[in-house]
């Protein structure tokens, strides 16, 4: 049955992605809490996010920032109860803001009771509930993710006597899926919080599920079993409701996660997103062409997610060796800001804080195909502290003003989770939400402009789109259509001014209108439209027949 | 009256195609003429080389077609539309244009320079090459070869080496490349050359010279290229490129093949005088890759019928060769002429003297510049047969051995060719 137009809100969505614990203290315990974010959902309305997605807030020993869960169905009591929750659940609802959560499946904390269960003897009932193994030498030649930390994907665990299997961090063992208890007990946990109101959830690490002899336990059919299985439950108890999957894979291999439009509503676009770095610091368009080319279809209930910067590093895994020492060259020439195969640090400071670069980037996520999710801070172009270790330097304190702990908590400085980003040029004494709400022409206004600008239409989230080729590499170039709307989208990705003739005849009589100043340009003629644009400037244009 | 722009006035399109390309680090050029058969590959090479040496950097390749009536042009456009959207991990970081125009209605060298020229200064390329369509085995290395020392090292000018036949290039053996070592005093083996490279700065200096309606440059302008290099004191290099497979068909001729390389190494001679007359000796200049790589083949049928045909010119042309020799040259070659043609032998002394004569005639205009340079047809003949007797058993060194004497009997004899060519006629 197709699903309703307003159960495919996600694709119309502009996600907010945050960590209540770094975005406002109510009670001054020096952490983030649902309290304070309830209170700050005000100015998220105004921003003109229309979703958020939670991080894990569960209780958690938090070695891997909350995806280490020890209970999935508490709040951890730093962050509030689940009272707490619930009041912030419904006050989002009513200003008319959905909320994803995060369902981490593939894996548990170590900590977490099920766990404890499993490894305390082999006849334990919930011994077959982790995977575990006599020798390490199982499934021998599987990648391991965590490069810089882990050494294999097997951990001997001295109390059982036996080795467990973990994709990620050693302290998280991966569950069974194999075993239909556990696939029970995980759509449990779904259904505790969706009874809740949830209206979605990130499936983390969904490529991992399943693991087999001779293969690279990743993508394999078994999987997709287990997200057939919880997508029909899902629509047969909570339609409207949408699963995101996080698979960090090329294109191709993703798009078997949306199945016949049966298995995920949407997944993130991993790959597009180190290009359009690539392509504005590589001034061409390539990159971006090329990888959107290479993306298959997807069923018409789907839709991709795509973003600029996360709370991990911005992946490098779905580059190629030349594209990856070049992304490092180009943006982390300092050790330091490298993690895994990636980046850690956020858009401003990669900017080399261009005020210019960065609206160029926020114009091509919010005007390409796909659901564009905004990373807390970003929309004031917060700064990171490479040196705080791990990813924790863009998990910082959100900043909101340029009083004391930058307004996020009432606390002792040295009792916040993570200290406040505080040099001169990214500090919250530079940058915070307060200054720059009194200015129109802060970053903070022009964010909330062009999500304004993106949501006043749906030719954005729901359009086709047709790249235009023009000779000028540095210009790219798109037409977005939903029926009879279009809009033209030009961006100069190069750091000069730019001429480029753009070959519109098929939109031959149309008077191109500018979005944000609703300026009238020349109608478009039999003759090449020539348009000049300043560096890293960008144009959307409606196209009107008048 | 303001002068023509080429790009604005006379090649409007390649000018707005130009323009949109932008600022370029690198170009290659592939003039090409009804190269159906080949050039596919070409392009295919210039791009596989841009794609694994130059992932980072900004590239163009440029086809100037002097009016194909083949599918040349449609196969480079068709690549065109091929190229976008290439295989994963594959292809270069930045976008690989091709641009492609008609420059002429019948192909010129200098002209498809010139405008390669004005295109690398539009585009501010920082290197560029040019590549023959006619080559069959252009490959990705070739393009490096001839890019890198240009745009990495400093080079401004970069000749091509190549692999070649006990009896291949023979006229550069033992004409061009030891006459031009000699007079200019720069080791380039391979100065007429249908692949080659060079740094902006030179094509800034190149460009910006009146020579361009020059007939003497209009086939082979490379070698005045190369020659101005040295006369401005750029740095010169050659670049091993491994074996040349020209196209099958008839060989080129011998007469044509003269008139464009010596009657083009005798205009830079004029041209150049005040650079070369004061210099003796010669410099050897950086070489990437193997300097000489001879490998044996069969000798040339007929030889017989080329010591014919040099004693048949010596006769025919005796009152031209009177006008263009001394007494003293023109009565040895006599002398040779007369010999069996199985004890002929030219000898390198008396070579190098008729070279010398015939340039300083040249420069004299005892002729028309065209019959002086005919003339000398038959006796590259008579040369060129005494090679074949001389090096039949001869093994590649000892043919590297005798190329490098002959080199020093240019070098040795070069005041007799200032004396002659100061000489009032």
């Amino acid at each position: 049955m197709a699903p309703q137009d307003g159960n495919l809100w996600y694709k119309d969505a502009v996600i907010y992605q945050l960590h209540v614990r770094t975005f406002c203290d109510s009670d001054g315990n020096g952490s983030g809490d649902f309290r304070g974010l309830t209170n700050k959902l005000d100015y998220l309305k105004e921003l003109g996010v229309n979703a958020l997605w939670l991080l894990p807030f569960y209780p958690s020993p938090l070695r891997d920032d909350g995806y280490d869960i020890a209970d999935y169905t508490s709040v951890n009591p730093s962050y509030g109860t689940i009272e707490d929750f619930k009041t912030f659940l419904d006050a989002a609802h009513s200003r008319g803001i959905r909320v994803i959560t995060e369902v981490v499946v593939n894996h548990t904390s170590d900590q977490h009771p099920w766990f404890q269960e499993s490894r305390s003897s082999r006849d334990n009932p919930k011994r077959d509930w982790y995977v575990w193994s006599d020798t390490d030498t199982r499934y021998q030649g599987v990648r391991i993710i965590f490069v810089d930390t882990e050494m294999s994907n097997w951990a001997w665990d001295p109390i059982s006597k036996s080795y467990y299997w973990h994709r990620f961090f050693s302290h998280q063992p991966d569950l069974n899926f194999d075993n239909p208890a556990v696939r029970e007990a995980v759509w449990d946990v779904m259904r505790f919080w969706l009874d809740m109101g949830v209206d979605g959830f990130r499936l983390d690490a969904v490529p991992y599920l399943v693991e087999r002899d001779g293969t690279s336990c990743e993508n394999l059919p078994e999987t997709h079993g287990v997200i057939r299985e919880l997508r029909q439950r899902l629509d047969q108890h909570y339609p409207g409701k949408m699963l995101l999957a996080e698979a960090n894979q090329w294109p191709a291999d993703v798009r078997a996660y949306f199945g016949e439009g049966d298995e995920f509503h949407m997944a993130f676009h991993f790959p597009l997103m180190p290009r359009m770095f690539m392509a504005v610091k590589l001034e061409d368009r390539k990159p971006i062409i090329e990888i959107l080319e290479q993306t298959p279809q997807i069923p018409e209930n789907c839709q991709w997610c795509i973003f600029l910067r996360n709370h991990d590093e911005l992946t490098l895994e779905m580059v190629t060796d030349i594209e990856r020492d070049y992304m490092y060259d180009s943006f982390a020439n300092d050790k330091a800001m490298r993690i895994n195969l990636g980046i850690r640090r956020r858009l401003a400071p990669m900017m080399e804080n261009d005020r210019r670069r960065i609206e160029l980037l926020n114009g091509l996520l919010l005007s390409m195909p796909g659901t564009p999710i905004i990373y807390y801070g970003d929309e004031i172009g917060m700064g990171d502290n490479i040196y705080l270790g791990d990813r924790n330097g863009v998990r910082t304190p959100m900043q909101w003003n340029g009083g004391w702990n930058a307004g996020f908590s009432s606390s002792d400085p040295e009792r916040l989770y993570s200290p406040l980003i505080s040099n001169p040029v990214y500090g919250y004494q530079a940058v915070n939400v307060d200054s720059q709400r009194r200015s129109e022409h802060s970053l903070l206004s022009w964010t909330k402009s062009v999500i304004r600008t993106r949501n006043s239409s749906k030719v954005f989230s729901r359009g086709s789109i047709e790249f235009l080729n023009p000779l000028n590499h540095r210009v790219l170039a798109y037409v977005r259509q939903l029926g009879e709307e279009k809009v033209l989208v030009v961006n100069n990705l190069a750091s000069s001014a730019q001429a480029v003739e753009l070959n519109l005849q098929a939109y031959k009589g149309y008077i191109p209108i500018e979005m944000f100043g609703r300026n009238l340009f020349p109608r478009i003629g039999d003759l090449p439209y020539l348009l000049t644009l300043g560096p890293y400037q960008f144009y959307w244009f409606r196209l009107r027949r008048i | 009256m303001p002068e023509e722009s080429l790009l604005g006035e006379r090649y409007p399109e390649l000018g707005r195609q130009l323009m949109s390309v932008g600022l370029t680090d690198l170009l290659v050029a592939v003039p090409s003429f009804n190269n159906e058969a080949t050039i596919e590959r070409t392009v295919q090479a210039i791009e596989e080389s841009y794609q694994r040496n130059f992932v980072r950097d900004r590239v163009v390749i440029l086809n100037l077609d002097a009016g194909s009536t083949d599918r040349t042009t449609e196969i480079v456009l068709n690549m065109n539309g091929r190229r976008s959207g290439g295989q994963r991990g594959i292809m270069s970081l930045r976008t690989v244009h091709c641009v492609t125009t008609q420059y002429a209605k019948v192909p010129s060298q200098s002209e498809a320079l010139q405008l390669i020229l004005t295109s690398a200064d539009l585009l501010e390329a920082k290197a560029c090459a040019v590549v023959s369509a006619t080559t069959t085995n252009v490959d990705a290395n070739w393009i490096a070869n001839l890019l890198r020392p240009a745009y990495k090292q400093e080079f401004q000018f970069v000749a091509p080496l190549y692999t070649r036949g006990k009896y291949q290039g023979l006229l550069a053996r033992t004409l061009l490349y030891p006459m031009s070592r000699a007079v200019f005093g720069c080791r380039i083996r391979e100065m007429y050359s249908d692949e080659w490279g060079f740094s902006r700065q030179l094509a800034l200096d190149c460009e910006s010279q009146n020579v361009w309606k020059n007939e003497e440059i209009r086939a082979r302008p490379e070698a005045w290229m190369a020659i101005t290099a040295m006369a401005s004191g750029y740095k010169c290099c050659q670049s091993f490129m491994g074996p040349k497979v020209a196209p099958s068909g008839p060989a080129p001729d011998l007469v044509e093949a003269i008139r464009q390389t010596v009657g083009n190494l005798f205009w830079c001679l004029e041209k150049f005088e005040s650079f070369w007359v004061g210099r003796s000796g010669s410099d050897a200049i950086t070489t990437f890759g193997s300097e000489h790589d001879l490998i044996e083949e069969e000798p040339p049928a007929n030889s017989e019928k080329i010591f014919d045909l040099f004693r048949s010119g010596v006769e025919e042309l005796e009152s031209i060769l009177a006008s263009i020799l001394t007494p003293e040259t023109h009565a040895r070659i006599k002398e040779i002429a007369a010999l069996d043609a199985a004890k002929f032998r030219f000898g390198p002394a008396l070579w190098v003297r008729t070279l010398y004569e015939f340039a300083a005639a040249y420069h004299r205009g005892v002729m028309a510049r065209n019959h002086v340079i005919q003339a000398l047809v038959p006796l590259y003949r008579g040369q060129l047969y005494s090679f074949l007797l001389e090096q039949a058993n001869s093994s590649p060194d000892e043919i590297e051995a005798d190329t490098e004497s002959l080199c020093r009997e240019f070098e040795n004899q070069k005041p007799y060719l200032v004396e002659q060519w100061k000489a009032k006629s």
